[in-house]
């Protein structure tokens, strides 16, 4: 893995430069193309908001926010995985050509939608100050989440890329497996409801609040909530502050998913040139 | 100076898996967990090999003989299944131009892109942007998308990025037998350029006329084994008259 990552820095210029190339194809038409890959997350926050607003009525203020503020994150995780199936066939036929490290595809793919959340990131912080809420200082420590974040993002794109190069179907099983994920995460949710569910057992509530933070994602989404938004209140719920073993948990999951995959995506990687 | 050859082959050996029914799907591959079927097949069975600097070798045999696969071994596109592979000095390969090109991107982007590709430094690509872009005769195509090319000038591009990577070895798998006549002459040129100046050349054709031309060695290629390697004049001729013999026996058969 070390001769491997010697020969990747070497090649440190290719990940930047498909970075470039992915980011010059997005953003074409430079505002234009950025608007439309913000379209898809503020369509769906604006839906979700009314739905829950006026119908069920949950009575958040701002509950929007709260929404956006997850969505951002779930789509780099979302498309970035859609992104890593294809990033390493779509250059095939160059592949079976030339040599250079394969894991450039997967990796530039990668960051290129964390660049992605950065911008969109930039964005809500505009439309925070437009609804006026008041931004929280935490956001110094977002980084830090931003960083685990990634790290758990790559590993599974290292395992996606790689398996979709021998299986057509993968991109369907990721698909699926996405979409059922996303209930997973507090997104149209906040994790909170768990803890205060008057359907769940009071001795259980305790031990699956823990267990649901064993998903480095769903910890993640809840730290950036909880340090770019403030508390809410409503709902019969009281926040509960950011437990910092649940994110060293998860920080450490996620590193060693990412080093997982990686050793994953190598040890396959000298044959997906031999397909058949 | 370096005395080791450019490139050393030893007992090479390259074994690809054939699959009877290819398993393309997560769900194929469940279903037939326990009756995964495949053949062995030996594209390389032991080659041994040792291509000097400077030397221009042409590599040729009939389809399906291995000669592609000693290219992409050479180019480590491949890991070899066992033997040794030593290559000293930089290479590049101009296979298939044009391979990693981007339509929506412009002839500059995709020179910075291409150039990488082949292992050079951003900044090596930067300094050489101009030279590479004039060499293809593409200057008013410079910011054009690369939608708006022609075959010729994507393949002219593709050929100039790998002129400048400045290889010391050179991989060429049949690209001089497509292009119109002048890209040709152009290609061979270039050739006689990197042969003067003492670089290592392999190349891989069926076009017998350009190996006459350009090779100084010429290795024949049979059923994955070296079946003569030698002065270009007599191996051509062997290989010749083998086809000959095959192609009278087919008629008969």
């Amino acid at each position: 893995m070390l001769g491997d990552l010697k020969e990747l820095w070497n090649y440190r210029d290719l990940v930047k430069s498909l970075v470039v190339r992915d980011l010059t194809v997005r953003y074409k038409n430079s505002v234009l193309g950025f608007f439309w890959s913000l379209a898809n997350p503020l369509v769906q926050v604006a839906t979700i908001t009314i739905i829950f607003k006026y119908v069920l009525a949950i009575g958040i203020p701002n509950y929007s926010a709260y929404v956006l503020c997850a969505f951002l994150p779930w789509m780099f995780f979302q498309l970035s995985l859609s992104d890593a199936g294809e990033s390493v066939l779509r250059q095939y036929d160059l592949l079976r050509k030339v040599y250079f490290p394969r894991e450039a595809l997967t990796i530039a793919s990668v960051i290129a939608n964390l660049i992605h959340l950065a911008l969109a990131l930039g964005v809500f912080f505009i439309y925070l100050l437009a609804l006026g809420v008041a931004v929280e200082p935490g956001w110094l420590l977002l980084p830090v989440c931003v960083l685990f974040n990634f790290f758990l993002v790559l590993g599974l794109a290292f395992f996606v890329s790689a398996l979709s190069v021998f299986y057509e179907d993968m991109r369907y099983l990721v698909n699926v497996a996405t979409n059922l994920f996303f209930y997973c995460c507090p997104i149209i949710y906040v994790s909170e409801q768990i803890l205060f569910s008057s359907k769940i057992p009071a001795g259980l509530r305790e031990r699956i609040w823990e267990v649901y933070h064993w998903n480095p994602m769903a910890t993640f989404i809840e730290g950036y909530r909880q340090l770019l938004l403030p508390r809410f209140t409503g709902a019969g719920i009281t926040d509960v502050p950011l437990d910092w073993r649940h994110i060293a948990l998860a920080g450490v999951v996620s590193f060693v998913l990412m080093v997982a995959g990686y050793a994953f995506f190598n040890s396959r990687k000298w044959r997906f040139a031999e397909r058949s | 100076m370096d005395q080791s050859p450019a490139i050393r082959l030893v007992d090479l050996k390259k074994r690809f898996r054939l699959q009877h029914h290819p398993v393309t799907t997560l769900k194929a591959a469940a279903a037939n967990f326990w009756k995964r079927r495949w053949e062995d097949l030996w594209a390389l069975n032991g080659v041994t090999l040792d291509v000097g600097r400077g030397q221009t070798l042409a590599v040729i045999g009939r389809n399906g003989s291995g000669k592609s696969t000693l290219l992409g071994l050479l180019g480590r596109v491949y890991l070899p299944t066992s033997g040794l592979v030593e290559v000293n000095g930089r290479v590049a390969a101009l296979l298939e131009l044009g391979a990693g090109f981007h339509p929506d991107l412009t002839g500059e982007q995709n020179v910075l892109l291409n150039g990488v590709i082949l292992g050079m430094r951003e900044r090596e690509v930067r300094g050489h942007l101009d030279p590479i872009i004039r060499y293809a005769e593409l200057e008013h195509f410079r910011d054009a998308p690369l939608r708006s090319y022609s075959a010729g000038m994507i393949m002219r591009l593709g050929f100039s990025v790998a002129v400048f990577t400045d290889p010391e070895i050179l991989l060429i798998d049949e690209v001089l037998a497509v292009g119109d006549e002048p890209f040709q002459r152009k290609c061979l040129r270039q050739i006689r350029r990197f042969q003067d100046s003492g670089r290592t050349i392999v190349f891989v054709s069926h076009d017998i006329d350009t190996v006459r031309e350009v090779a100084g060695r010429v290795v024949w290629i049979h059923e994955g084994s070296v079946r003569a390697d030698g002065a270009t004049d007599q191996v051509v001729g062997d290989y010749l008259e083998f086809a000959a013999q095959q192609a009278a026996a087919e008629a008969q058969a």
